[in-house]
């Protein structure tokens, strides 16, 4: 048995050292397609027509588009770009202008939301946007947007119609941003309220057993109603768009908190474990939200 | 007790008897496991009040110790806690705890509490059981204040806000007076969602009597499920069958009739709420929480769904545009090579079972990748069991450059012919249709197409990569890139009504 546990862990630690390995190679791969003037110095010895197909010419060109748009996509937050639908029967043949928003926290790029938009050309030749297909959460106000940048003309389509692409990526960015902005605050919360961040077992939905959420408190709560000691929070939780936060202590005080859209609370309803109203907590915890469970406290 | 009508939901603890119909269906479907977690779970401290199992104290002094009796009665909840937490961790049958529960820890009786927590977990554990109907809680305009109720600042709310205690109160309020009804709603762990199930109890009175009592009546479901997504304006309803079991039109009706509730108690003072149909039916809640659910899936579908994981955007700092390692799964490669977003990388080994495919066969995957995107895969649990389409499209003329298959000589009669019985289909063109059809050139006969199965849209990606159908020409709707169930087709698009699609 022993033969086959080391034989285990060394094809597991060269599979390691071999993934290792793949992922430099990579890497130095790209690093020498990026290098400047590769095309034109692999071109001139072999003096022969440059063909298209050459693969080591496609490979340059692939790393250097790749390059491009990366730069564009980490300086600008919002970028554009051409993509063609397969579908035979797509209006315009196909052309579609995506817009792609990236997200950026702390120094990493965390998601990267698409907007994909058609037009159709009205009688004065002028053309009309509209949202073809997209990857927004819909928490995110995305119809209101259009509505606002992006209208369309009526059944008619005699009425001339401003569309503001730009100013609808601008916009769209700022709700992307500040709802990933409100998820990480309300993240910080709970790791300063010493909540374990609740992972959910996507795992294997499965073997979860009892999935009722309710019943997962119960022994913190059980045993906390007795001790005299001061009560902690059990519990932050917030909806997906992060608007409405909802604190529990320990001691059956709740506080229920609507967050506006740059993260401030701004309306606060704190409730004694009797259930009357504790208008003074109410008070504090009005502000960013990022010190709220400092101010909780306090 | 008098039996006067009331003017109360029925409680949690209102116990059936073992022997009623529903606990007997409920129960006798869960697994051992499912089981002894839920009696686990109704032992808990905080349920208790509403689980009340049969404990040795509640044995009347006057009545004769039975000898026969199989099941000691427990001293205690946390002696029975023990017993089932001992029980977890054996092998061993169904039957046993099925047995335990019903004969012997809960003999007098089965609370409503203890039976929807069954029939959840029931749905946990079979997401396929029954049949959703998506809709979408839309905000009925108003009429004085349009212009701000679209407007998007640092604190509006696009969505109906959603809180629990609130609605259920709002919801009962709006039944109550129409029936009795028994009402759980927890949200779950495992998926971003809330579920409601409200037990329909057709009768003027809530005492624990009457609710014994109705066995007798009709076969029909008893209980409505509805499920929230979390985060989204969706809804999903439906009607809790067992297999086998026909809806009546008293089920159906009293379906309708908490349906109608619900935006009633979504609205608030100047936001009201209605339900609108979203054209989308299924069996499976995994595919329903794709196509309309809270993540960024609901309009990226079919060969869009590159969209939505990362095989078409790689984070903005990676730059390495060849293929990483061989070990690579198969289906990103192809993938990525469809799309002409990345090229195989030079000299790349081919695989031994890719050699031995043709390079037509090939060709057809990567167009089936291109048009599928990495949606529509056979075990991707998101199967939609049905697909319907009208074709709205003026008949191909005799000069077109379609060729129409088959005798089309008796289309005609037999369109004419309403042979058709039962209810109308959501198919059946609307008066409004028939006069845009009419209006157009050129000969619209009514032709509808479906596609049944366990999974259309990987069947037909199947057909695609078989050379059966041609992945070029393939119109945008056998993709399942529309996201809908049922839709009428115009121009070769599915019909929509404008707006951005899937919110």
């Amino acid at each position: 048995m022993a033969t086959i546990d080391n034989l285990d862990a060394d094809i597991a630690s060269l599979q390691a050292r071999l993934a290792t390995l793949h992922a430099h190679r990579t890497n130095l791969t790209s690093v020498l397609l990026s290098q400047p003037h590769l095309s034109t110095r692999l071109q001139a010895p072999a003096s022969k027509p440059s063909s298209n197909t050459d693969p080591a010419l496609l490979a340059i060109t692939q790393q250097s588009t790749r390059n491009h748009s990366n730069i564009h996509r980490a300086c600008a937050g919002v970028t554009a770009y051409k993509v063609r639908d397969p579908d035979p029967h797509a209006i315009n043949d196909g052309a579609i202008l995506g817009v792609s928003i990236d997200v950026a926290l702390s120094g990493k790029f965390i998601e990267t939301y698409h907007a994909l938009l058609n037009w159709v050309e009205s009688n004065n030749g002028s053309k009309t946007l509209r949202i073809h297909k997209h990857t927004i959460p819909p928490c995110i106000p995305l119809q209101a947007l259009a509505n606002k940048y992006l209208p369309t003309a009526g059944k008619n389509g005699d009425e001339e119609v401003q569309q503001d692409l730009v100013r609808f990526g601008r916009s769209l960015r700022k709700e992307l941003v500040s709802w990933h902005l409100r998820v990480r605050a309300i993240d910080a919360l709970r790791k300063e309220a010493n909540l374990t961040a609740p992972k959910p077992e996507y795992t294997e939905p499965h073997k979860v057993l009892n999935a009722f959420t309710s019943d997962d408190e119960d022994e913190a709560s059980s045993e906390a109603e007795e001790d005299d000691a001061p009560a902690r929070i059990l519990d932050i939780e917030a909806n997906t768009a992060a608007r409405q936060v909802m604190v529990t202590w320990s001691d059956r005080r709740t506080a229920m908190l609507s967050v506006s859209k740059d993260g401030r609370v701004e309306k606060a309803v704190c409730k004694m474990r009797d259930g009357a109203r504790d208008a003074e907590m109410s008070r504090k915890a009005l502000g960013p939200i990022g010190g709220l469970v400092k101010r909780l406290k306090a | 007790m008098a039996t006067a009508p009331d003017n109360k939901n029925v409680p949690h603890s209102h116990r059936l008897p073992t022997t009623h119909r529903e606990v007997q269906r409920t129960f006798t479907k869960l697994s051992r496991q499912s089981l002894v977690s839920l009696a686990q779970q109704w032992l808990s401290k905080k349920n208790r009040d509403f689980c009340k199992p049969y404990l040795l104290s509640d044995r009347n002094d006057a009545e004769d110790e039975d000898d026969e009796e199989i099941y000691e009665p427990a001293q205690s909840y946390e002696e029975l806690q023990e017993t089932y937490r001992e029980l977890a961790t054996r092998k061993g049958g169904r039957r046993e705890v099925l047995d335990r529960i019903l004969e012997g820890d809960w003999r007098t009786g089965i609370s409503m509490y203890q039976l929807a927590t069954a029939e959840i977990q029931y749905l946990l554990d079979h997401p396929n059981a029954l049949r959703w109907t998506a809709k979408r809680l839309t905000k009925i305009a108003n009429v004085r204040s349009a212009v701000t109720d679209m407007e998007v600042t640092n604190d509006s709310d696009h969505l109906p806000r959603f809180q629990a205690q609130t609605f259920m109160s709002n919801l009962a309020r709006e039944l109550t007076p129409l029936m009795k009804a028994h009402y759980l709603m927890t949200r779950i762990k495992t998926s971003p969602m809330t579920i409601l199930r409200v037990y329909i109890h057709d009768s003027p009175y809530s005492t624990e009597s009457s609710l014994a009592a109705d066995t007798s009546s009709t076969d029909s479901a008893k209980a409505v499920f509805f499920v929230w997504p979390n985060g989204s304006p969706f809804v999903y309803s439906s009607l809790a069958t067992l297999t086998g079991q026909v809806v009546g039109d008293d089920g159906r009706h009293l379906r309708d009739m908490v349906q109608q509730a619900i935006p009633k108690a979504f609205s608030r003072p100047s936001a009201r709420y209605q339900l609108t149909s979203t054209n989308f039916t299924t069996k499976s809640l995994d595919a329903l929480l794709t196509y309309r659910g809270p993540g960024k899936s609901n309009a990226a579908t079919g060969g869009w769904s590159i969209f939505q994981d990362h095989s078409f955007s790689q984070n903005a700092l990676d730059f390495i545009t060849t293929q990483r390692g061989d070990g690579r799964d198969k289906v990103g490669a192809e993938k990525n090579t469809s799309n002409g977003v990345t090229k195989p990388g030079p000299g790349r080994p081919k695989r031994v079972a890719e050699s031995t495919e043709t390079p037509e066969a090939k060709r057809r995957k990567a167009v089936a990748a291109g048009r599928f995107g990495t949606s529509a895969q056979a075990d991707d649990g998101q199967g939609l069991e049905r697909f319907e389409v009208r074709i709205d499209d003026s008949f191909p003329s005799a000069e077109g450059r379609e060729t129409v298959e088959g005798d089309t000589s008796n289309l005609e009669a037999r369109t004419n012919t309403k042979t058709k019985k039962g209810r109308p289909s959501l198919l059946d063109r609307t008066a409004e249709d028939l006069e845009q059809i009419q209006s157009e050139e050129g000969w619209v006969p009514n032709v509808r197409v479906s596609f049944q199965g366990t999974h259309v849209f990987a069947g037909i990606r199947q057909l695609v990569e078989e050379g059966l159908v041609d992945g070029e020409k393939m119109p945008g709707w056998m993709t399942g890139e529309a996201g809908v169930t049922i839709g009428a087709v115009k121009e070769g698009r599915i019909r929509s009504k404008g707006g951005v699609p899937g919110i």
